[in-house]
């Protein structure tokens, strides 16, 4: 029936899907706990999620990420603790009422409905008119660019096809608020990469307060406007991607976010030092009992010429090189025999002028990228 | 495609084209015939078990009591109106006994299928437990607890419950709690397996849709777990159509079915056809419904499909 | 010399071997304590006396034997049958004609053989009822059995059409002696089939085995029952409130009968001559509360007298009762079968 209708222009889509707009919610989690037995899948999670914010819960399996988003949906129910969604306390609300949308990790599409029959059927639970189910899974449908497949089984679509439907289902009735449980997690890597721009500029659309859960850091660093890492039922690090990446709470927070090389530090003085070697730093030192230097691969230089100010450089032996494609990957072996990992682009001759096993080489380190950090692993 | 598959061909010239071909021709050929060799025994069995004697069965149907090809078995049956009684008892019967089987087991399936894994499988045993013991004995022993001085009456009267012995048995009542006891597994067992196999997430989803439990139990949860129950339906209402000993003890020989009345011609008439033509008859009604059946579920797909 | 003796142990041999083979019969019965009783009373004693080896099996009476002729595959020597399907099965061609010449029945109640079939044991067709119930004092005759407002409570009847039909007849004012010629028409078969109807809102139970009556009546859960009396005396044996009298009852017999073709023929008449004689049929009361056929048995001083007055063939109970008519069940039951099936499913 809504074919008839024609394609949505896209002023229709905005008007269809205008309200969310406006009314996107803030999400409140406080002192949220939930044991099964002696293992805390959430342990006194407290989170404020700001109106329209995409948020990404980040963190290894096991970690109580999807405990968390259960928690948000009501699927699982806490000892203790309390969510707000707005002013709204919904701790004690059951699922069908919290009015929030949400795409399943196995996108849970109902087999016996068609394309259009389960895009529709949270608009059929709201006693919405007909004529207006039709034109609003049609517009649904054309945000996620799967316009004319109204009509199509479940079982006739791609995986990526298939996502594309769990997103507008979960979007057609407007919810201010959008959980996504590892959403692209089935998917090829070429089309993960391609719909995590498409859920992020959907987003930006839409506008809804969004909790992704996802255990790809990339992904998470993709979309987020700001990543929780979780680990042991605990939020590690709330920040925004580059904080995450660059300023790293700890070392769980360093480990699972890019790769590093960590480097025993003490203080001495005022001063961080590095086997008798005093270090420039851009950010102060955390107050901790024991200390790393984190340093990322593709910050490291490998010095020929005289280093620059400040910048803090470490005699090494060159171990081998790995090529990647796009980048190369130098180990190199420090005094203490602590590998130091070195990436750098792959241009023309890069790769060919390296050094070879066994050579002395120097690598620096800018202040900026000689990040201090708290050195017990949470 | 095309164009792409002609200059593959030419990069295969240099190949001598005709390389093992015979050879791998006569290994393929070699390896169907071991495949069918393989299940010839199996189609030998069907012939010999199955298509034989119905066939066989048909045959004898149409011999009159003089050894003569005749319609007298059949003509039977349409004039004397006690076998029309007797098809409708059995579908009665049978009818009665699958739906009550539904309206008990796909309860019961559907608390079975929520239970946590170890405990559904040790209420599965018990659901099973009236499947090792003797037909004979289980039908014996529901006359044994329903009969007038039998244990129901005689706690429901003592407890004072209902002061006059209740008929439970001897009658349509006990022969359907017969029957229904016995066809209670082969309508669980389907529908269980069909249930477990319905994901979490689908009725998360539509609870997160805004169905409440009720509404995502008939919109989801039942649309999906209908292949079992129309399997285990069909089931217990094709074993309910041929079904001998419960109706025969249970029914007190006022539930006469077609199974009892085959038994009885062979007993009666001196010769096999009169029983045969019944079992034809019944044959070929099953087989109809089978086909509706069959119909109707491809019809449900389609409808589901297209919802 | 050497050749002589070859040829001796040759011919002793041949005819030691012919003797073995005669002297073979496989008997079929219904199992159970009924071929039990017939086996100690009869077949392992007159196996004993004669040498004739005896191999017993169980059969599903006279459509196994129509299998095996029709097939031209007969196994069986001797069967046991009901006398209305023996009458039947001989009608058909199924069975041997026994030899009288060799079979002595000079003693035999009359009717209690036929050109195909010697009688083994005689048993009625009874009412009985339960004596909670209604005491010493039970009904005393069909009528009785059918005044539901002198003797209030639940019947059991029987499911088939054998032995169904008289006691309507007879309830519905019909002479004991005029009941088959009543019967010998779809009017009269009509008339005692409406008295049944009559009585059908009373009749929990339609029953279709011998155990079955005999357990209804145990259970209590009918009040009266038409039966075989030898059930319902092993009931009370069991303790069982259950009595039954011979007034008006059917008189019917059991029957021996040799299949056509069988193998051991010559043989089986032999035994079936051994067995008919009263030195064997004594024994059976001893076993089953069944009479024998043979009038000679009850001279023989094995059965006393208080035995003998329980038996349906004793001379006293005997003259109570109706003798069933073979001759009416060849002709009719088939179609009075079809009738009683209409009436069974209104």
């Amino acid at each position: 029936m809504w074919q008839a209708a024609g394609p949505a222009t896209g002023k229709e889509k905005d008007r269809v899907l205008s309200t969310a707009n406006t009314q996107a919610l803030p999400i409140s989690v406080s002192h949220v706990t939930k044991t099964y037995g002696a293992v805390h899948a959430l342990d006194d999670v407290s989170l404020e999620i700001e109106s329209g914010e995409f948020l990404t819960l980040l963190g290894p399996s096991g970690s109580g990420k999807t405990t968390l988003l259960m928690v948000l949906a009501g699927f699982t129910r806490p000892d203790h603790g309390s969510l707000k969604f707005g002013d709204r306390e919904v701790i004690r609300t059951p699922p069908h009422l919290r009015d929030v949308g949400m795409t399943f990790q196995s996108y849970a599409l109902f087999p016996h409905m068609s394309v259009a029959g389960n895009v529709g059927y949270p608009l059929r639970l709201r006693n919405v008119p007909k004529a207006e189910i039709a034109e609003r899974v049609a517009g649904a449908l054309e945000t996620v660019q799967l316009g004319g497949f109204g009509e199509r089984r479940i079982d006739q679509l791609s995986g990526g096809q298939r996502q594309r439907v769990a997103v507008a289902r979960a979007i057609v009735f407007e919810p201010r608020i959008l959980l996504m449980d590892e959403p692209l997690s089935a998917l090829d890597k070429k089309l993960r990469d391609q719909m995590q721009i498409e859920l992020r500029s959907l987003h930006e659309k839409l506008g809804m307060t969004t909790v992704y859960v996802t255990h790809d850091q990339r992904e998470a660093l993709t979309m987020s406007d700001r990543i929780a890492v979780v680990n042991h039922g605990r939020i590690m690090q709330l920040a925004t991607p580059r904080d995450l990446y660059e300023k790293p709470a700890n070392r769980f927070v360093a480990d699972f976010i890019g790769d590093s090389t960590f480097l025993p530090v003490t203080r001495r003085g005022q001063q961080i030092v590095f086997e008798d070697q005093p270090l420039n730093h851009a950010a102060p030192a955390p107050e901790a009992p024991s200390l790393l230097l984190m340093a990322r691969p593709e910050r490291i230089h490998l010095l020929t010429g005289t280093p620059q100010e400040r910048m803090n450089t470490f005699e090494a032996v060159a171990q081998q090189v790995i090529y990647q494609g796009d980048s190369y990957l130098l180990n190199a072996q420090l005094h203490n025999g602590e590998i130091m990992s070195l990436r750098g682009a792959v241009r023309q001759g890069t790769v060919d002028g390296l050094p070879s096993e066994g050579d002395r080489i120097r690598l620096g380190l800018a202040p900026e990228d000689t990040v201090i950090i708290d050195g017990r692993e949470s | 495609m095309q164009a792409a598959d002609t200059p593959q061909r030419s990069y295969e010239t240099p190949v001598p084209s005709g390389m093992n071909a015979a050879g791998l021709r006569r290994d393929a050929r070699l390896e169907r015939l071991k495949l069918f060799g393989l299940s010839s025994p199996a189609l030998l069995l069907v012939l010999v078990i199955l298509v034989i004697p119905v066939g066989w069965l048909f045959y004898v149907s149409f011999i009159g009591a003089n050894g003569q090809f005749s319609l007298e078995n059949y003509e039977r049956m349409i004039t004397r109106k006690s076998y029309a009684r007797i098809f409708v008892t059995t579908f009665q019967v049978s009818l009665l006994t699958t739906g009550l089987c539904i309206l008990i087991g796909y309860p019961l399936a559907y608390f079975l299928s929520q239970l946590p894994s170890r405990l559904a499988s040790l209420c599965l045993i018990t659901v099973l437990l009236p499947f090792w013991t003797s037909l004979l004995v289980r039908t014996y022993a529901w006359l044994v607890l329903l009969q007038k001085r039998g244990l129901v009456n005689d706690w429901g009267i003592s407890l004072g419950l209902w002061e006059e012995p209740i008929k439970m048995v001897h009658n349509m009542t006990g022969t359907l709690i017969g029957m229904v006891h016995i066809m209670l597994p082969f309508l669980i067992l389907p529908l269980y397996s069909t249930m477990k196999s319905i994901n979490r997430d689908y009725m998360n989803a539509a609870a997160n849709l805004g169905a409440s439990p009720r509404r995502a139990f008939w919109n989801v949860f039942f649309p999906l777990s209908t292949p079992g129950l129309f399997a285990g339906s069909l089931m217990v209402f094709i074993l309910c159509l041929g079904f001998f000993v419960t109706p025969a003890v249970l029914g007190g020989g006022r539930v006469i079915m077609v199974s009892m009345q085959i038994v009885s011609n062979i007993e009666l008439f001196v010769n096999w056809g009169a029983a045969s033509a019944l079992g034809v008859v019944l044959l070929v009604l099953t087989m109809a419904i089978l086909w509706i059946a069959s119909r109707f579920l491809r019809l449900d797909q389609i409808a589901g499909g297209g919802h | 010399m050497k050749r002589l003796t070859i040829l001796t142990v040759a011919a002793g041999l041949l005819a030691t071997t012919a003797l073995a083979q005669e002297k073979r019969v496989t008997i079929a019965s219904w199992g159970g304590s009924y071929q039990e009783a017939q086996s100690k009373a009869l077949f392992q004693p007159a196996a004993a006396n004669t040498g004739i080896e005896v191999k017993e099996e169980s059969y599903g009476g006279m459509s196994d034997v129509r299998l095996q002729v029709s097939s031209g595959q007969v196994t069986l020597d001797i069967v046991a049958s009901g006398s209305g399907s023996a009458a039947r099965a001989a009608a058909e061609g199924l069975l041997e004609e026994l030899d009288y010449s060799i079979i002595d029945v000079s003693d035999f109640y009359p009717g209690l053989y036929t050109d195909h079939c010697v009688g083994g044991d005689v048993f009625s067709t009874v009412y009985a009822w339960n004596t909670e119930t209604y005491g010493a004092d039970g009904p005393q005759s069909w009528a009785d059995f059918w005044d539901v407002e002198k003797f209030p409570g639940s019947r059991a009847y029987r499911g088939t059409v054998a032995g169904a039909l008289e006691p309507a007849l007879m309830a519905d004012g019909v002479a004991p002696e005029d009941v088959y010629d009543v019967l010998g028409s779809e009017e009269g078969i009509e008339r005692a089939l409406n008295k049944i109807r009559e009585l059908r809102p009373h009749i929990a139970v339609f029953w279709t085995s011998g155990a079955q009556h005999a357990q209804l009546m145990k259970d209590g859960e009918v009040d009266m029952t038409t039966g075989w009396n030898g059930r319902f005396d092993n009931a009370a044996k069991d303790g069982a409130q259950v009595a039954y009298s011979f007034n008006q009852a059917l008189l019917d017999y059991d029957c021996f009968a040799i299949p056509k073709g069988a193998p051991n023929k010559d043989t089986a008449m032999a035994f079936l001559a051994e067995i008919s004689k009263p030195e064997y049929q004594d024994d059976l009361p001893t076993y089953i509360t069944y009479g024998p056929t043979n009038k000679a048995a009850y001279e023989t001083g094995v059965i006393d007298a208080e035995v003998a007055a329980g038996l349906p063939s004793s001379p006293e109970n005997a003259a109570l009762q109706l003798p069933v008519s073979l001759a009416w069940y060849a002709e009719w039951e088939t179609t009075a079968a079809e009738m009683y099936q209409e009436m069974l499913t209104e």
